[in-house]
């Protein structure tokens, strides 16, 4: 009996563990709304469409993680995420948004002339 | 005869848990099937999404801007952001705007102003979709 109580928690736990990260990732959905060059910055104006709540863990610029204060966005919430990057006019740059569960948003923006 | 009784309900115990068990795993399974349904609904909708910018232009008796959209898609759009970009200020302001399937809707603003050069209108959809028309 102890035995089996014990068996079938752990059974309960790991499929609600399991399948609570996977809710998660799956109802996770953003999107760029914009992308500002300003001197010395890139700020990316980013919207949570999806149905949790998602904090921007990383973004790579071509290909190159950059520093950032995280993002935590919340369900229909948007805002600013401002990157410190030297860009160059008139450059096509290879920008990667990434969630803390591994959601991307990734595309090509190019800079003013 | 005490001692099989006995077994006999402890048996019968672990059967219960077990069962019991079963069902709650199948109802967290089931849970996170039907959340991805849901989702998998989500990204339909935002693929039959379809909105555009006819028209945006200066209006006199409002001493403002009127946008015109148009909805081309299956189902109802609600547009939650519009942008008005040019070279030096990216401004967003929010909007609650709802557009029904075929048809066109007037939009008017008196406290936005376009910019004398060139510039681009975004609008985003609350699915996630946007629309640009630049002049």
């Amino acid at each position: 009996m102890v035995i089996a109580v014990a068996a079938m928690s752990i059974a309960i736990t790991a499929t609600y563990v399991i399948t609570g990260n996977l809710h998660d990732t799956m109802g996770e959905r953003f999107i760029v709304e914009d992308v500002w060059f300003t001197t010395g910055k890139i700020s990316i104006y980013i919207r949570n469409v999806g149905k949790v709540s998602i904090k921007i863990a990383t973004v790579y610029i071509d290909h190159t993680p950059q520093s950032l204060k995280p993002l935590k966005l919340e369900e229909n919430k948007n805002g600013w995420l401002n990157v410190t990057y030297s860009w160059s006019h008139n450059s096509v740059y290879h920008i990667n948004i990434v969630t803390v569960r591994g959601t991307k948003v990734v595309d090509y923006y190019e800079s003013p002339s | 005869m005490n001692l099989r009784l006995k077994q006999d309900r402890s048996g019968v115990s672990n059967i219960i848990v077990v069962v019991l068990s079963l069902v709650i795993v199948v109802a967290i399974i089931a849970n996170i099937v039907l959340w991805g349904y849901g989702m998998n609904q989500l990204d339909w909708e935002k693929m039959k999404e379809e909105i555009i910018i006819t028209n945006v232009e200066r209006d006199t008796e409002i001493n403002g801007t009127r946008f015109i959209f148009k909805n081309e898609g299956a189902l109802t759009s609600h547009l939650v952001s519009l942008w008005i970009i040019n070279s030096t200020n990216h401004q967003r302001y929010d909007i609650s705007v709802f557009v029904n399937s075929a048809e066109t809707t007037t939009y008017l603003r008196a406290d936005i102003f376009l910019p004398d050069d060139q510039y681009t209108v975004k609008v985003v959809t609350e699915r996630g979709n946007i629309a640009v028309w630049s002049r």
